[in-house]
This record gives C-alpha cells, sequence and structure tokens, in this order.
C-alpha cells in the first residue's frame, strides 16, 4: 500500500465524488437554475446559504427583541408615557417583567397592561420624573402607601 | 405656599428622601458622634409619611380595602373565571394560562411525567383583576401546576464558519435538549390583602 506523504494526504479528499457531490445537491435542492444542477456553481450558494443560516439564529433574536420593544412602545405612547419612562418606573417599583411579558400583556391583556402603565405614571409623578408634570384624570390609584415607596 | 405644600408632600411621600432629610439635620445637630450612629429606620419614615396626610391615606386605605374586598368577594363565589400567569422559568418568562404548552430550551433537569409547581409567579391575572408581584407574588398566593409531557432534542442546527480567500471553513453540527411542559391548572389560593403571613423558611430559587 502507498502511503502518502502529509502534505498530500491533508489534501486528499474524503469520500467518493459521487458521494461528495451528492451531500453538496441534496442541500441544493431547492435552488433554482445551475445553481441546482451544476456542481461548482452549487458549492458556493450553498456554503453561503450555510453561513447565512449559522448568522441568521442569532439576527432572529434580535429581531425579536426589537419587535417586543416596538410593541410596548406603541402601548405606552396609547396612554402618552414614553417607553423610557415606562421601563424606568416599572423597575423602580420592582416589577421585573421583561420585553416579551410586557408584549404580550400589551396585546392580549389591555387592562392588565393599563394598570401598569397607570402604576408607572403614578409613579413617575411622585419621583418627578422628566416628561410627566401631572397624573391625569381618569388615573385613579389607590394605596401607594402600602407600595413602601424606596 | 401651596407649591411649597406640594414640594414637601413629595418629599414625605419618598422614605430615602426623609432619611436624606433627617441625615442633614443630624449633620446639623450638637450631639456627639457615637450617638449619630443609629439609623432612622424606614418605619420612622413611613410613619413621618403617614402622618403628614393621613386624611388621604385613611381615604385611600377605605378604597383599597374595597378593590380587596371585591376581588375576594369573586373569589369565593368562584366567579374569577379563567385565569392567566406570568411565570419565570429557565431564565425565560412565559404568559400562561390552564392548558398550554411551553417549551423549555436547553439543559433542564426535569424528567418525563414529573409534576412540578412553578413558584415564581411574576403576575396573575382574570377577567376582571390582576395580581402584580414585585418582582414576585408571595408564596403560595398563586399555584400553578404543570406536567412534564416530552422530552426532545431540537432538529440538527448546522454551525458553518467560512471565510473567502483565507482557507478557512468550519462546520459543526448540534441540537440541545428540549422540554415541553403542560401547564395541568392556575388557581388563587389564599384571599387578597390579607395580612403578610410570617414565611418561615426562605424561598430559595
Amino acid at each position: 500500500m502507498v502511503s502518502p506523504t502529509l502534505a498530500l494526504f491533508v489534501r486528499s479528499k474524503g469520500p467518493d465524488e459521487f458521494w461528495r457531490k451528492r451531500r453538496i445537491f441534496k442541500l441544493a435542492a431547492h435552488f433554482r437554475g445551475r445553481k441546482r444542477n451544476c456542481y461548482s456553481v452549487a458549492v458556493r450558494y450553498v456554503h453561503r446559504a450555510l453561513v447565512y443560516a449559522t448568522k441568521g439564529r442569532k439576527l432572529k433574536k434580535m429581531d425579536m427583541a426589537e419587535l417586543w420593544n416596538k410593541r410596548v412602545q406603541a402601548g405606552c405612547e396609547q396612554y402618552g408615557i414614553t417607553l423610557e419612562t415606562f421601563k424606568e418606573t416599572l423597575s423602580r417599583n420592582n416589577i421585573l417583567l421583561n420585553k416579551k411579558a410586557l408584549a404580550d400583556l400589551a396585546i392580549w391583556e389591555p387592562k392588565s397592561f393599563e394598570s401598569l402603565v397607570k402604576l408607572s405614571r403614578e409613579r413617575a409623578v411622585v419621583d418627578s420624573l422628566p416628561g410627566l408634570k401631572e397624573r391625569s384624570v381618569m388615573n385613579q390609584v389607590y394605596g401607594l402607601a402600602n407600595l413602601k415607596l424606596d | 405656599m401651596a407649591f411649597l405644600a406640594k414640594g414637601l408632600l413629595s418629599v414625605a411621600r419618598q422614605p430615602c428622601l426623609v432619611n436624606n432629610l433627617t441625615h442633614t439635620f443630624r449633620a446639623l445637630s450638637l450631639a456627639p458622634r457615637l450617638q449619630q450612629q443609629q439609623k432612622p429606620t424606614l418605619v420612622n419614615a413611613a410613619v413621618v409619611a403617614n402622618k403628614s396626610e393621613k386624611v388621604s391615606s385613611e381615604l385611600e386605605q377605605k378604597e383599597c380595602q374595597d378593590v380587596f374586598d371585591k376581588v375576594n368577594q369573586q373569589l369565593d363565589e368562584r366567579k374569577e373565571g379563567r385565569l392567566f400567569a406570568i411565570v419565570h422559568l429557565c431564565g425565560k418568562q412565559f404568559k400562561i394560562t390552564a392548558g398550554d404548552i411551553i417549551l423549555v430550551e436547553g439543559y433542564w433537569p426535569p424528567t418525563i411525567g414529573d409534576e412540578i409547581r412553578l413558584e415564581k409567579v411574576l403576575l396573575a391575572g382574570a377577567k376582571d383583576f390582576t395580581l402584580i408581584g414585585r418582582p414576585i407574588l408571595p408564596a403560595g398566593l398563586v399555584n400553578v401546576k404543570a406536567t412534564i409531557i416530552e422530552k426532545t432534542l431540537t432538529h440538527t442546527k448546522t454551525h458553518f464558519k467560512k471565510k473567502r480567500r483565507k482557507q478557512y471553513m468550519r462546520i459543526n453540527f448540534q441540537r440541545s435538549p428540549n422540554t415541553m411542559i403542560r401547564i395541568n391548572s392556575i388557581e388563587v389560593e389564599q384571599n387578597v390583602g390579607g395580612p403578610a403571613q410570617v414565611i418561615s423558611e426562605p424561598r430559595i430559587f
């Protein structure tokens, strides 16, 4: 048996040509035109697609975070309060709901979300945060003394 | 004058600011430093705050009690309807209701068939009321029961890196565990607004 030198061993390709190409063609099966049928073209596009898929997993998470932010922001603006004030006052009140939970509430549980907004509005006025001068007339929040503001 | 009164009120409502005030007074006083070491407690501050607005706080207390009574009455009559809750589980928050299936990603020890109670309830709500935890509701107030129904692996994720014209290409495959949980029931166990129970053992999370 002929044993190749190290350089040649590294250069030698793994499985048989047919199987090596078939692996790529399987991934390219849903491409269009020569990207599907022609190996040298297909392999480039398969590699590119795999890189996109790898990067996309991270981008998806970032996209979702952005979407939740937008949704909560829209919910806040309904009640005339900014997202920053809302988040700040919630954390001051020690309510630690995250963006995803708040967005879910804003969409599916509008009354609960409204009560959260009222609470944060009240806190913003008590702490004299910028942007909010007065509590709204409709805003009835009772029992702030029980909250033990800190 | 009205403006001043309003300012004072807002100061009195914030114990930290009251503390600041008392600190400044201590600095002004002539007592020896050793005597000054005892800290003014938060309770004192609360008393100050209560005195300054006793009338309004009494009214507020009554309104609070009314709200609590309404909620409790609804709970007693079992007319609260279907509850939802936001629970914290494995570093994520889920909005759940009875009958839901949620997916926990990554390694998580419980096995199939385990019946568990989700204890970190951040928020619970019904048709007419919402209970908001700061940050979580007191132990035993809301009972969320769940069952582990499936443990699987994710589909194979390909981790592929390539740099053009640099002879650099890496490929890895990974599958991480997934757990499915069925939420069996969400119930409010106690009356709300009652005196806070003394918790004998600290909760460990």
